[in-house]
């Protein structure tokens, strides 16, 4: 049978998408990697269409890759790196499965994006702590999956939260569930009547399952739900902020305030980076430049259900007791930024209709990795100096610090915007991204999440991991049919 | 079954003569009572294979070299530093065992909250270096005189500090691991960047397989260092004690609060479970002393309070009307621990406390107000260093039941539960009687509340052999109850398909008998290819849980 007779086989016609232009899209991406204009898209609409689409596959060796978010893509990982790929596109699996107050837990499909979430949390007077300005049609399971930086790292005990369990089927067209949910029938709805909530994400046995597919780029397998750890809904909020000349002198506030756990969020941000938060336009972006400080930490500060305003005043006057004895002044907002509208924007999505951080000069790009606080100041001034030698503008750099994991870890995100226009900007950011990333690394910065050219740097360094990660690949897509190209082993 | 002369002196060569031994006088003490659950001296009355040599590896190398040795000569071996459970003992008549005494290293990245630890970095030890610095770690219900390492990366490891600080498998950075065929797997950072903060990725990570809600109890390789994650602790460099021993309690910790809760009923337990991982105000939460039975617990506490108590006291201090009220109010009860960061913060979790039991109808035991008594559960339950009293009150005990994780699912079923404990104490006289119930747990397996840790010590005689079988038929009984209520595994058969009563490992063949009818065969059966990739040899035992895909058969 020929190919498209196969996919229209599993997803009928309508879902099956061949037209060059829609096709033409799903190959464009703001990566520098090349990528390849997918052979055909498909829409499926359950798991049980994943599965035999994934069993297809393995029989005609047809490459597959998954994409669940919609609107711009960031980091080329869903773009095909091989020609006659399927893109797999999971955006139309939207549904909040079930909210449960009790456990404050969630299950989602893919296509669910953070707005549609916390519509549905709020019903319930819960949230879901997002990620820095997650573009609209973000998928809150992508998000988790790929281990992006959330805002509130005090509730990450483990590395991965607030990703639960999963439904994965692996590249070898076998489904199941992962942590607790493994040990119960594959039904969702046979293991909520058994009041089991998909809330223990570990094993079930010795092996943890969700892992694999974890930071994986849709190499390992497809996610068709996840179970997200939500929170109650705070009563009351407010994000501080302080200033400062250096990130040097935020230091010892941030080891000292994580050390309390007294923050709900905490995240710094240079004042480029302050600015393309905040900025609609070019000449707003322009003029908070000229205003803000050059570095920012926020605060976030919560009341919940017990005792709220106990819990939001003492936690506020402790951290800004902790601040002021670090030297700085944390306060409810400082000139030209408000605490409150930082976090409108932050903990919100994108709403413009150009990508946050394209708004400045039309493009971006990034390079993140992850280190550890004392470490940061240098890697700024590595990066820094590599700037100013390709002469790109430092004072444009965007730099983003997130304490992950209850601080074991940092991410750090250096945003360079450019014109895509301009040959000449794009050549030079293409080279600084170059530069800056193979800086990094020898600097000790470790891309965990190894996107493009950045899977060859970080995974040469380590042939053991190399070698265990292949053997991974070859138990669960031993076909090398997910997403092959991404994190070459 | 001999070791080959070759095999011996290789041995040899690696760690030196005087750490290696294969004279039955040592030997024979590395044999175990082969319990079926995963903590305990359980009602089995066979010991486990007697190594074939006992060897102490003093490096990651010397360790590596080691298993390298045992796949070029097809020899099982099996790891392990404070040898709590059977899990820690050879399987087969063809393995060494390997005890990693000889590695204690601790290292503290203090700004960092990190500590990089040897296998023989026990608990206590690691908690006290942390406190010197302002942090502390999750001790493990094992308690302190357990293996960070093992507790972390070969088991489960969660307990009374798990609500704070996670349970073991939240707490692990990075691991240097010899894998089963001899290589090393460094996880994370420390594979690339020499650095242990990290111990995902890069891309999916390979830690998956090193340990899930389960360790690998040994059997895929020998973990040698792993860093764990340390947390804050705002009390004193070190905690003095007073008392006298071995009855100490904790002096002064003045922004530390112990109390008890009693409740009435167990609706009211759930929920307070519930609002106590939504108000973020517990340190450490733990049902502790009910471990010793509903009707003696406070009989154990006041001799274990006072020194001038003794066990034959037991009898008098359990008709003591003073006490028999309190453990009646203490029916359905709970031990917490609020630690301050500040004076405002230990004025709002005691402000959040009160409105919580408020809620729930609860109110603090006045028993457990007592100074003494509360300074000593304080202690009690920061170090976990009293795993003794387990054992006191008959010389052995098992746990059982283990209900459900989820505490909304369990608790309506704790009296019937109690009253089934109840009956067989009644009508048997092989096992203590206590009064039932006799649950403890904690009140959060996982980091920030979720799960719930559920187990009825079952105290027996292990030096009679009527306590023995009529512990081991009262745990079968409690098996037969929790399937028939849909509960699952009873606790004390947890590691019944782990190793036969004889104290060997399952064939290949029995384990996919019994994993047969699993609901989702793939966690079997991937563990299978997991194996097969990473310990071609399989010289792990049968604690490692496979099952044969069928295109393998």
């Amino acid at each position: 049978m020929a190919t498209k007779d196969s996919l229209v086989t599993i997803f009928g016609k309508a879902n099956v998408l061949d037209d060059p232009a829609v096709l033409a899209a799903y190959a464009k991406s703001h990566s520098f990697d090349p990528g390849f204009k997918p052979w055909y898209v498909v829409k499926p609409k359950d798991s049980e269409q994943v599965e035999k689409l994934v069993k297809w596959a393995n029989k005609t060796k047809t490459p597959l890759v998954p994409v669940s978010s919609t609107g711009v893509k960031l980091r080329g990982d869903s773009v095909p790196s091989v020609p006659e790929a399927v893109v797999v596109d999971m955006s139309g699996m939207n549904k909040v499965l079930n909210v449960n107050r009790q456990q404050r837990m969630a299950v989602v499909e893919p296509g669910v994006t953070y707005d549609q979430l916390n519509k549905e949390l709020a019903k319930q007077k819960m949230t879901i702590p997002g990620s820095l300005k997650a573009k609209a049609g973000q998928s809150v399971l992508t998000d988790v999956v790929e281990a992006v930086p959330r805002l509130n790292p005090m509730i990450q005990w483990n590395f991965f939260d607030p990703l639960r369990c999963a439904e994965i089927t692996w590249g070898d067209g076998q489904r199941m569930f992962t942590g607790e949910a493994a040990g119960g029938p594959r039904d969702l709805e046979k293991q909520w009547n058994n009041q089991t909530w998909q809330v223990l994400y570990m094993g079930p046995w010795m092996t943890d399952y969700f892992r694999f597919v974890t930071q994986a780029q849709g190499t390992m397998g497809i996610a068709t739900w996840v179970s997200l750890k939500t929170a109650v809904k705070p009563l009351v909020h407010q994000l501080f902020v302080a200033e400062a000349d250096d990130l040097a002198a935020l230091e010892s506030f941030v080891y000292k305030a994580m050390w309390t756990r007294f923050p709900d969020e905490i995240f710094i941000l240079n004042r480029a980076q302050a600015a393309n938060v905040m900025g609609k336009t070019v000449e707003e972006i322009e003029m908070l430049k000229e205003v803000l400080p050059p570095w920012i930490v926020a605060v976030g500060v919560a009341g919940r259900e017990i005792v709220p305003e106990v819990r939001f005043e003492a936690r506020s006057k402790d951290l800004i007791d902790i601040a002021q004895a670090n030297g700085l002044d944390l306060k409810e907002g400082i000139s030209n930024l408000s605490g409150r509208a930082l976090y409108e924007e932050v903990s919100g999505t994108d709403k413009g209709k150009t990508y946050w951080k394209d708004v400045y000069a039309g493009s971006h790009q990034n390079v993140f990795f992850l280190t550890q606080l004392d470490k940061t100041g240098m890697f700024l001034k590595a990066v820094r100096e590599i700037a100013e030698d390709l002469g790109y503008p430092t004072e444009d750099i965007g730099v983003y610090i997130q304490p992950k994991h209850l601080g074991s870890s940092y991410h750090m995100e250096f945003t360079f915007p450019y014109d895509p226009d301009s040959a000449k900007q794009e050549g030079r950011v293409q080279d600084l991204v170059d530069a800056v990333s193979v800086a990094v690394s020898d600097l000790g910065g470790y891309f965990s999440r190894p996107y493009g050219k950045w899977a060859g740097i970080q995974l040469n360094k380590d042939a053991q991991s190399a070698s265990a990660l292949k053997k991974l690949r070859e138990i669960f897509d031993p076909a090398d049919i997910m997403n092959p190209g991404k994190l070459p082993i | 079954m001999a070791l080959s002369r070759d095999f011996f002196r290789a041995l040899e060569d690696i760690v030196g003569k005087r750490n290696v031994s294969e004279d039955p006088a040592v030997t024979e003490n590395y044999r175990c009572i082969t319990a079926q659950s995963s903590a305990h001296y359980g009602p089995v009355n066979t010991r486990t294979p007697k190594p074939l040599a006992v060897v102490l590896p003093g490096s990651t190398e010397e360790v590596q070299q080691v298993v390298r040795l045992c796949n070029k000569y097809k020899v099982e071996f099996k790891a392990a530093t404070t040898f709590w459970a059977a899990m820690g003992f050879i399987g087969s008549d063809n393995a060494i065992q390997i005890d990693l005494i000889r590695m204690q290293g601790i290292e503290i990245d203090e700004k960092n909250m990190i500590a990089v630890v040897d296998p023989f970095a026990i608990g206590g030890t690691v908690q006290v270096e942390a406190m010197k610095r302002g942090l502390n770690c999750n001790v493990a219900g094992v308690g302190c005189s357990s293996s960070t390492l093992a507790g972390t990366a070969g088991w489960v490891g969660f307990g009374p500090s798990s609500i704070f600080m996670g349970i073991a498998s939240e707490n692990l950075l990075g691991a240097e691991w010899v894998l089963p065929d001899g290589e090393i797997l460094r996880t994370g950072t420390l594979g690339a960047e020499g650095e242990w903060f990290c111990g995902e990725g890069p891309g999916p990570s390979t830690r998956g397989m090193l340990r899930g809600w389960m360790g690998t109890a040994g059997t895929m390789g020998v973990c040698t260092r792993i860093a764990i994650r340390l947390h804050p602790w705002p009390g004193p460099k070190w905690i003095p004690v007073r008392g006298t021993a071995p009855l100490y309690m904790a002096d002064g910790l003045d922004n530390v609060r112990a109390y008890t809760v009693c409740l009435p009923d167990w609706e009211a337990y759930a929920k307070l479970f519930q609002l106590f991982y939504e108000a973020d105000i517990c340190y450490l939460a733990h049902r502790q002393f009910n471990m010793f039975g509903r009707d003696i617990k406070t009989a154990m506490v006041e001799i274990f309070t006072h020194p001038e108590l003794q066990f034959r006291d037991i009898p008098r201090l359990v008709e003591d009307p003073y006490l028999k009220e309190q453990n009646a109010q203490m029916k359905v009860d709970v031990q917490i621990v609020m630690a301050g960061f500040s004076d405002r913060d230990l004025d709002y979790k005691e402000k959040a406390f009160d409105a919580i039991l408020a809620k729930v109808g609860a109110h603090k035991s006045e028993y457990y107000l007592q100074q003494d008594i509360e300074d000593f559960v304080k202690l009690y339950l920061l170090r976990l260093a009293r795993k003794n009293y387990n054992y006191t009150l008959c010389s052995s005990y098992e746990g059982n039941f283990g209900l459900h994780p989820n505490v909304w699912k369990a608790a309506p079923f704790m009296e019937e539960a109690a009253a089934l404990k109840l009956k067989w104490e009644q009508e048997h006289t092989g096992i203590a009687a206590v009064g039932g119930d006799s649950d403890m747990g904690s009140v959060s397996g996982i980091g920030g509340g979720g799960t719930t840790g559920w187990e009825f010590f079952v105290h027996f005689d292990a030096f009679d052999q009527e306590s023995i079988k009529n512990a081991d038929a009262h745990i079968e009984d409690t098996q037969r109850w929790m399937f028939e209520k849909g509960l699952g595994v009873d606790f004390g058969r947890w590691n019944a398909d782990c190793r036969k009563n004889s104290g060997y490992s399952y064939t290949q063949d029995e384990h996919d008998a019994m994993y047969s009818k699993l609901p989702q065969p793939g966690i079997a059966t991937y563990q299978y290819k997991i194996r097969e990739a990473f310990n071609p040899n399989r010289l792990g035992g049968s604690y490692y849980k496979t099952m044969t895909p069928p295109e393998c058969k």
